[in-house]
């Protein structure tokens, strides 16, 4: 058991997320392998890792989009089962795709979001969601006419309809310019109360938004750092994937 | 209405709305049907005094061919941008966004199959009586829904593992050969006035089953 869990057992509260030896396979390819962790409830932590390292793979799981083969994920205390939708009420997801339909407009992507999450006065909140990703002068524009940026907060605003404790959030900086990645920022800061998971290849951006790092590879979890020195961070982090610099290969041999 | 009932419903609203506005499923492949349905005619224009053999063929040929295209194009609605994934993150069963999705499919291969009919009697100079006429649409509109019921989960499938879009006649037309059968003999039959018995009992359990079949594996099928 990793001292997160156990610490996360001590509390009065069960934490946010715990990932239990959860274990992902497809066929003899194994894209997670025996992970545990547990994230606190108000944090935001960061999955980082190389390409094909396993990030996405453990974000689905944890959104109940795809099945452990082995091991539990629970969210808020309750376990993701197959047939118990009733925890998906308490968790947003934006993923690298934005689950829009191109054919109908941004206000009715998130009337019809809002009408399968049971969303009481739908209306008023899809309304007051457009508010607050900075898109209520276009609600009636379909997302086809969106730039990539535009697309991304609107996501964002379905992920947000339910009022979500748990977001998660797959590359959110993904294919942004300087201003969406600006814009996106303002809003992720209005999330002080929600409890943050994302993956992310940006480490300077990660290691602002996050508290605590997990670094992935290979489907294992490598390591599990607090994010309090961004430069120590950036070091940590080669070393984890092992492809840290020779100074760094040096300092480790001399320490 | 109960929660489960009305996550159905809005699945099935939703893509009448789009289809209501962009006419992308029932135009192209209404097209698709009466270009079958003329291919026919110019085809077998020495034998049109066979008009019932010819306008029962061809209403068919055309039902298999128009219902592959419309439900591969319900299905791919939810494939572009990960629609089908923000489907799945809402808390409602899997098996009421498939049963939604089997009405809307169901809803558009039975417009086409209409449409596909009166074609038949225009061009192909085939003419049941209006019971009879009533009677043959009830039968496109069971064989309907077990087509969607099989070509949801099949197109799902093909979508989610990334095979190529020719896999999915090849998956999809072996299952719904019963269909086809019970299909063809039964509008041979009410043509004829011969009894309807074993044709009828297969196509309303094959269908039964293939929906029942699609409810229970739809959970899987998506996590594919």
């Amino acid at each position: 058991m990793t001292p997160d869990v156990e610490r996360a057992e001590t509390a009065s509260e069960p934490p946010a997320i715990e990932v239990e030896h959860v274990t992902k396979s497809y066929g003899h390819f194994t894209a997670v392998d025996d992970l545990s962790f547990a994230v606190e409830r108000g944090s935001t932590v960061g999955l980082f890792g190389p390409n094909g390292a396993g990030k996405t793979t453990l974000l689905r799981m944890m959104a109940g989009l795809a099945r452990p083969t082995r091991g539990t994920i629970t969210v808020d205390g309750v376990e993701l089962a197959p047939d118990d939708y009733t925890t998906y009420r308490t968790i947003g997801v934006v993923t690298h795709e934005t689950m829009l339909y191109d054919e109908l407009t941004a206000r009715e992507n998130l009337r019809f979001h809002a009408d399968l999450h049971g969303v009481d006065d739908p209306a008023d909140r899809c309304a007051s969601v457009l508010d607050t990703v900075g898109l209520s002068h276009r609600g009636s524009d379909r997302p086809a006419a969106f730039s990539h940026g535009l697309r991304k907060r609107l996501s964002l605003g379905r992920a947000l309809l339910h009022d979500p404790d748990v977001l998660l959030l797959d590359e959110p900086y993904t294919g942004l310019d300087q201003r969406s990645v600006a814009d996106l920022e303002s809003v992720l800061d209005g999330f002080d109360e929600r409890t943050v998971v994302l993956t992310t290849h940006d480490l300077e951006r990660g290691v602002a938004r996050c508290d605590r790092a997990l670094v992935v590879d290979r489907g294992r979890l490598e390591a599990d750092l607090a994010l309090d020195d961004a430069a120590s961070f950036a070091a940590e982090y080669r070393r984890a994937i092992g492809v840290e610099s020779e100074p760094e290969r040096r300092g480790e041999t001399t320490r | 209405m109960n929660a489960f009932l009305r996550a159905v419903y809005r699945v099935f609203r939703k893509d009448l709305r789009i289809e209501r506005r962009t006419k992308q499923v029932t135009t192209t492949v209404a097209v698709f049907a009466l270009l079958v349905v003329l291919v026919f005619a110019f085809s077998f224009v020495q034998t049109l005094q066979r008009s019932a053999l010819l306008g029962r063929g061809a209403l068919w040929v055309a039902f298999v061919f128009a219902g592959t295209f419309g439900v591969t194009k319900t299905v791919e609605l939810e494939d572009r941008n990960g629609a089908l994934d923000g489907l799945l993150i809402a808390p409602v069963d899997r098996s009421a966004i498939y049963l939604g999705k089997v009405l809307s499919a169901t809803a558009f291969i039975f417009a086409v199959s209409l449409v596909t009919l009166g074609a038949t009697t225009v061009f192909l100079g085939y003419g049941p009586s209006i019971p009879t006429a009533v009677s043959v649409a009830a039968v496109l509109l069971v064989a309907a829904i077990g087509f969607a019921a099989i070509g949801v989960v099949v197109s799902v499938l093909t979508f989610r593992s990334g095979l190529d879009e020719l896999a999915l006649p090849v998956l999809l037309v072996p299952l719904v050969v019963p269909l086809l059968l019970a299909g063809v003999d039964l509008t041979a039959a009410l043509e004829s006035g011969s009894p309807l018995g074993g044709w009828l009992r297969l196509l309303g359990l094959y269908t039964g089953v293939v929906l029942l079949a699609g409810v229970a594996t739809f959970e899987y099928v998506v996590e594919a």
